[in-house]
């Protein structure tokens, strides 16, 4: 293992002739690279640019709609990871607007870690429907794989927003607004499904990859590989989180996946539709969907239904269009203790991140490209 | 969520197992695990519950060291704006 101090001398060695933009897919390298103020500490060309990383920022509105109509049910128990709850959607006025608020209002709402929780509290409360949101990539996609195959209470359902991650890379590079020049892939996405899923960037796109860990070191690592490639201009998809990530991935987690779910075209909050991008539970599984279970009925004539909040770019910053401080509520009307939109609630959310790294400040969008974060 | 935790073995029962980090025991599966022969004492890394990929002792050290910093500042974090937003009484927003 090399030191980051290291890398970042052989990463300044390299002979960069113009601007370079790096993207990364997840909230986890967002956060390392925020807190290690990376970006104070590479070369000027090299932008790192945070894409899309976020599950709780691209889950459907009209999911979060549901789990809230879910919430307000009297038989019902809604189980979330943490971040589900403060998440907006576009309720209308005097409803609910998240499920923290359906709480308050007195829904049965809990936050749990772990989906083996979500089957306790269902065993422990035989006499309640609990509802099981997941909003969650592969990494947590996984993890539901076992519990279901472990064994499913009667009265626990799930009301799925799995996704997976590569899809969305895949949709911005067919997309002729590219907006990157090299990428940094997920480590424990790879961890549990192979890094074999991104072999198409450099195959197909000739963009330079590196699966990362999460250090420093993993993460510098990577940077130097796909830097490195980009100036020689001999893409390849490097692996430098070898320690967990091998080939093939892991395979109970990936069988089991495969027995509970099919990949199914699916929408992304503020995006659209992107072609076999998430995880739909498989026909016997049925009597566990929530969607089937209960009468989620669409209303039609609801406002903004499946939009962002007003005023929010999380659909740009999620894409990597632009930088978290260029949504012009950053900073002033939404901020972690008041959030207006799901990058600014989730751990794994840019605008959070930013924010909780001691960027404070929105700025212009066409404020000169260069942002030098880390500072805090 | 997709922030994994390194975690080492100190009990077993079937696929279930006490695990620990930083002296913080939790209940963890080793459901995805199957493929891999574990025994107490070896380490994992564990998202949401589930363990899914075996490690080594010296990269869970590794990987630690970094959580370290960054979960600490972000505990110190979360307790500042939770304090913030309670005192402002969240007027809430359109
Ligand atoms: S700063 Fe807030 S409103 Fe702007 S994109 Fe981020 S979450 Fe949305």
């Amino acid at each position: 293992m090399t030191d980051p101090a290291a890398w970042l001398e052989r990463i300044r060695a390299l002979p960069l002739a113009g601007r370079v933009r790096v993207m990364n897919v997840c909230g986890g390298h967002e956060r390392s690279i925020s807190r290690a103020g990376l970006r104070a500490l590479l070369p000027p060309q090299v932008e790192l640019i945070p894409g899309p990383g976020c599950p709780v920022c691209v889950c459907p509105e009209e999911d979060i709609y549901d789990a809230i109509a879910l919430a307000q049910r009297d038989e019902v128990t809604l189980v979330a990871f943490g971040d589900m709850l403060r998440v907006p959607c576009n309720a209308p006025k005097a409803q609910p607007r998240s499920l923290e608020q359906a709480r308050a209002a007195g829904g049965d709402v809990r936050p749990i870690a772990s989906p083996a929780e979500a089957v306790r509290i269902a065993r422990d409360n035989p006499a309640r429907q609990v509802v099981f949101f997941m909003a969650g990539f592969e990494t947590t996609t996984a993890p539901l794989a076992g519990m279901i195959a472990e064994g499913l209470p009667d009265n626990l359902s799930i009301l799925l927003s799995a996704r997976l991650t590569w899809p969305a890379v895949a949709m911005l590079l067919a997309s002729g607004e590219v907006g990157f020049d090299a990428l940094v892939a997920p480590g424990h996405v790879a961890t549990v499904m192979g890094p074999e899923e991104w072999d198409f960037v450099p195959a197909a796109h000739n963009i330079p990859a590196a699966v990362a860990g999460f250090g420093a070191d993993s993460l510098l690592a990577s940077l130097y590989s796909v830097l490195r490639q980009h100036v020689e201009d001999r893409a390849f998809l490097d692996n430098c989180y070898p320690v967990l990530v091998r080939p093939g991935g892991n395979p109970t987690a990936r069988r089991l996946m495969d027995e509970c779910f099919e990949v199914v075209d699916a929408n992304w909050r503020g995006i659209g539709v992107l072609p076999a991008s998430g995880f739909a539970l498989r026909p016997h599984l049925a009597a566990h969907d929530a969607r089937l279970r209960f009468d989620l009925a669409a209303d039609p004539h609801r406002k903004r239904a499946g939009e962002m909040p007003p005023g929010c770019d999380c659909a740009r910053v999620v894409l990597g269009r632009i930088y978290p401080d260029q949504c012009r509520l950053f900073g002033a009307a939404c901020t972690p203790s008041s959030p207006v939109g799901p990058c600014m609630v989730s751990d794994e959310g840019a605008c959070r991140i930013w924010w909780s790294t001691g960027k404070r400040e929105c700025r212009p969008e066409d404020a000169p490209p260069a942002p030098v974060t880390g500072d805090a | 969520m997709c922030l994994g935790i390194p975690m080492r073995i100190v009990e077993r029962d079937g696929f279930n197992a006490r695990c620990e980090a930083k002296g913080v025991s939790r209940t963890v599966s080793l459901f995805l695990m199957q493929h891999e022969p574990l025994e107490v004492g070896d380490f994992v890394m564990v998202h949401t519950g589930y363990a899914i990929e075996k490690m080594t002792e010296a990269e869970a050290a590794s990987a630690w060291e970094i959580y370290d910093e960054m979960l600490a500042i972000e505990l110190a974090e979360d307790a500042a704006m939770r304090a913030a937003a309670d005192a402002a009484a969240s007027p809430g927003h359109a």
